[in-house]
């Protein structure tokens, strides 16, 4: 803490026992100053000083170091006679603070019943005591120190509190800066965000000095401040400088000032020249050694500036904004625009909370987190997928703490590139700026998210402990999951994710930790995030007719070497369903409906004895980079694929073998029909001119050798599963080897013929399984045939 | 030339007031601003905001005035028309020393209207006259 003490007896000066008086020394900015030297100095000098006319004290309290302060000191009156004689030095005073301003008030937050301070008060009440101006004062008794002069502590969590804690923080950041300009004994070099301003004219109210300026372009290199020549085109500035930096800068006018960042720049509604505030790091240039000696000739005289007086009438009215906001705003009704100009470099924080919690705080803006990325999904726009614009990349951030985040960034126009986001920015660090909060969610409310989370935790590596610094011990595995998680998202139109694809991938990062299918289905528990690696035999789309068809459910038929080579009872096919919330790319829609492929499953969702794919699970038609295999079987399938054969235990929607002896046929629904020989068309009529032959309207030509279509359903005994009655929807070129031999002369077909004949294997879709009466429908279908290797 | 600093005061008021409605908190960057344009009495004037000691006295005629418990106990009495306090701050450094647009009453009492924090007080017009006059009399 730095007190300074500093009386002016008509151009003497005295100065005090452990320090020198300002003229002769350097504008130190912080000396800490003994209490008791402080006190006793003043009980040692109380009798000079009684004798004099005139009392100035200069009171300067800095630094951060306030919890040390014992001393009584902080705001203290001035009440200086009428012939107040204004010399040589600064006349810097405090206020008062309370209705009782003859007493010391300590200054708050801080308990200072210290008994050194009492001596002093004491004294200075008496000197004040001397000192007062007639008339108002006079008939006011000095009021007794009882808990009066003891000021209340701040509330905490209060706006005051708060105020307080930013004050410090900014004055020590200045003291830090003042000091660092001080002892580089040049002009920091990082030029962003530098407002470079020449002085015109300069008048005071109320203790700000308010300086109309030129803004310019750049500080003028060599030349002298007064050959630049003020050219009209440039923009005309009121800078504000707070009483402290005016004395610091000591500026007049012509003079070139530098003002460094954090600024703020208000543009009022109604003038056209913008108001610049904030100005704490505000430097004067000196240009040359003419100038510099110049400085210290002025450096002692006093200029004099022109002091406005503002009028008490000036009331300042709150509500013009409800106003503004029912009317529309006319041209000359402009809405002032405030706006801070962010740190010219902010530290880049590592944690999530902080960002969000600080939102608002100065250069909130520009402050950067670091955190991991997880894994990167893309989430459905209107809740399933959709072809239009409107899917979102989203990312899940993790920082150094642990805590998770979903950033919703910009929407893709379409799902195709997940596949290359996933490559190059999963695992890596990425810096997130000026996040907008969408939401802050719970593990009841988002209970996808939380899965997904879950399979993330706890983390690989420990993580930080908030409010512990950075050395002391980190904790890993005792940390609860977590419960809660924000949702952000990149400001509109601006993307502040840089995702630092060099750079190696984080500690932090969790691979997907990829299963075989058989370890899967034994998994105990219910909506946990699991990976596979599987080959995808056949893709069925959800037939309701009511739903539209990007909007229905797909389910893809799966298998793995796992379930292929599996010793132990299991399904060697296994259903996945994918939801429409799962977006997927166009390619994989489109590879998968071709031949069978691998897929890799990340994040599907296992529970109640099923394989889904939701939101946030995202089928690859490559391995990830990165992934941790946990002993499962990643082989590739050799040889055919063999499909459980029906049985006992066969459920609906899956698919099988079968084989079995047909017992009868579904006269009612067996039909065929002549089909266009070029395009496969169905529906052929009959031509106009020659009733015999059949005419086809897609092609628009007569059909000379159409192609006949049958459908036709055989009821089969199985042997495997005896008890029930197999109804099979038969494929074309099975029902054609079934009727091979049993054709008669007219073209019809008898049931007897195909009685008895052996069909199998077939593959087959199970539409349904009932029981009562214990009957299973079948519909043969195609495998996709393995993709052709090149 | 005309007056630059109450145009800013009132922005950075106004600014406050659309901050606390929008997102019912107060920015750093503004309680910064506060800190820069009314010096010292930023944060006693934010104390008493705190501790909820501006009570607006309302008459049946519609006449206003502020009454704001200073930390000390006392009570003191804003105009609302004009900028006034009668403590003896606003005395010495406003109207004395023009060193300050405003004591850190009439800045909490700003403050106040802005973040709704203004406890209200209906009393007859007997009772508002003395509260105006009888700080008169304390002066006198």
């Amino acid at each position: 803490m730095f007190v300074s003490i500093q009386k002016i007896l008509r151009g003497k000066c005295t100065p005090f026992p452990d320090e020198t008086p300002l003229q002769l020394k350097k504008l130190n900015i912080r000396t800490s100053v003994a209490a008791t030297s402080i006190s006793n100095a003043w009980l040692r000098c109380g009798d000079g000083f009684q004798s004099t006319s005139v009392l100035e004290v200069k009171c300067w309290l800095k630094g951060v170091e306030r919890c040390k302060l014992t001393t009584a000191l902080a705001e203290i009156s001035d009440y200086s006679s009428d012939n107040d004689n204004m010399g040589e030095g600064e006349t810097v005073l405090a206020t008062t603070t309370s209705g009782s301003s003859t007493t010391l008030q300590s200054r708050s937050g801080v308990d200072t019943g210290d008994v050194t301070a009492r001596p002093a008060s004491e004294w200075l009440r008496s000197a004040q005591a001397l000192l007062r101006t007639p008339g108002k004062q006079a008939g006011k008794a000095p009021r007794a120190p009882t808990d009066s002069t003891k000021k209340r502590k701040l509330l905490r969590g209060g706006l005051a509190e708060r105020l307080c804690r930013l004050q410090n923080r900014e004055r020590s950041a200045i003291s830090f800066w003042r000091h660092q300009c001080i002892s580089d004994a040049k002009i920091p070099s990082d030029k962003s965000g530098v407002l470079i301003v020449k002085i015109l004219e300069m008048f005071e109210e109320c203790t700000i000095q308010i300086a109309i300026c030129q803004q310019l372009e750049q500080s003028p290199a060599t030349l002298s401040s007064e050959d630049a020549v003020i050219s009209a085109g440039e923009p005309i500035l009121k800078v504000l400088f707070a009483r402290e930096t005016a004395a610091h800068l000591k500026s007049r006018p012509q003079d070139v000032i530098h003002i460094y960042p954090p600024w703020q720049k208000l543009l009022l509604g109604n003038a056209d020249v913008p108001v610049i505030m904030n100005t704490y790091f505000s430097q004067k240039v000196l240009f040359s050694e003419h100038s510099e000696m110049r400085e210290k000739t002025y450096g002692l005289t006093k200029m004099l500036i022109r002091k406005n007086i503002i009028s008490l009438a000036q009331t300042f009215r709150l509500n013009d904004h409800d106003d503004e906001l029912h009317q529309e705003s006319s041209d000359n009704q402009v809405r002032s625009i405030w706006f801070t100009h962010p740190l010219a470099r902010s530290a880049v924080n590592d944690s999530l909370l902080e960002m969000v919690e600080s939102q608002g705080a100065v250069g909130w803006r520009e402050a950067q987190v670091r955190v991991v990325i997880q894994r990167v999904y893309c989430l459905p726009a209107r809740g399933y997928r959709s072809h239009v614009e409107g899917n979102k990349l989203c990312l899940l951030v993790q920082d150094a703490y642990g805590m998770f985040s979903e950033v919703q960034l910009q929407s893709l126009s379409s799902a195709d590139d997940i596949e290359q986001y996933c490559r190059r920015w999963e695992g890596k660090f990425c810096c997130l700026a000026g996040m907008k909060i969408l939401q802050r969610t719970t593990r009841g409310r988002a209970l996808g998210l939380f899965s997904l989370i879950d399979s993330l935790w706890p983390p690989v590596v420990p993580v930080k402990v908030p409010g512990q610094s950075q050395d002391s011990e980190m904790m890993t595995t005792d940390l609860p999951r977590p419960s809660f998680c924000y949702i952000l998202t990149a400001r509109s139109g601006e993307v502040h994710v840089e995702v630092d694809e060099e750079e190696q991938i984080a500690n932090l990062y969790q691979p997907p930790a990829v299963h075989g299918l058989q370890q899967i289905l034994q998994i105990d528990g219910c909506n946990e995030r699991c990976n596979f690696w599987a080959q995808v035999l056949y893709l069925r789309l959800q037939t309701k007719h009511s739903v539209p068809i990007n909007q229905r459910e797909i389910w893809l038929f799966v298998t793995d070497s796992t379930l292929q080579n599996a010793v132990h009872i299991t399904p060697k096919v296994v259903p996945v369903s994918v939801a429409a919330s799962c977006v997927l790319s166009t390619e994989i829609t489109e590879s998968l409906s071709v031949a069978s492929r691998l897929v890799f499953f990340k994040d599907a969702l296992w529970g109640n004895g099923r394989i889904i794919c939701v939101e946030r699970t995202v089928l690859l038609l490559q391995k990830p980079l990165l992934y941790s295999a946990a002993g499962a079987d990643l082989s590739e399938l050799t040889g055919p694929v063999r499909l459980d054969e029906l049985d006992s235990t066969t459920q609906a929607n899956s698919i099988c073998a079968v084989r079995g002896t047909v017992v009868g046929v579904n006269e009612s629904t067996a039909f065929s029909w002549p089909t266009c020989d070029r395009c496969g068309n169905g529906k052929l009529e009959l031509c106009p001119q020659d009733r015999g032959l059949l005419y086809c309207n897609q092609c628009s030509e007569v059909v000379i050798s159409p192609v006949l279509k049958m459908q036709l359903e055989v009821f089969l005994s199985c042997p495997s599963r005896s008890q029930s009655a197999v109804k099979v929807k038969l494929l074309q070129r099975t029902i054609s080897s079934l009727l091979t031999s049993s054709a008669n002369e007219d073209g019809s077909y008898e049931v007897q013929s195909v009685l008895g004949k052996e069909v199998g294997l077939l593959n087959c879709y199970v539409h349904s399984v009932t029981s009562h009466p214990n009957c299973v429908a079948l519909e043969e279908i195609v495998l996709l045939e393995a993709a052709a290797r090149h | 030339m005309d007056s630059t600093l109450p145009a800013v005061a009132e922005e950075l008021l106004k600014e406050i007031k659309k901050a606390f409605q929008e997102t019912s908190h107060v920015p750093d960057d503004l309680l910064l601003g506060l800190k820069f344009i009314f010096g010292p009495c930023a944060v006693p004037a934010l104390d008493l905001v705190d501790h909820r000691s501006v009570t607006r006295v309302t008459s049946p005629s519609g006449r206003t005035a502020y009454q704001v418990l200073g930390s000390s106990g006392k009570l003191y009495t804003c105009y609302s028309s004009c900028h006034f306090c009668t403590c003896p701050a606003f005395g010495f450094t406003v109207l004395q020393k023009s060193e300050s647009l405003l004591c850190k009453h009439i800045l909490a009492v700003y403050l106040s209207q802005a973040m709704g924090a203004c406890q209200e007080l209906t009393v007859s017009e007997e009772q508002l006259t003395s509260i105006l006059l009888a700080d008169e009399e304390d002066e006198g």
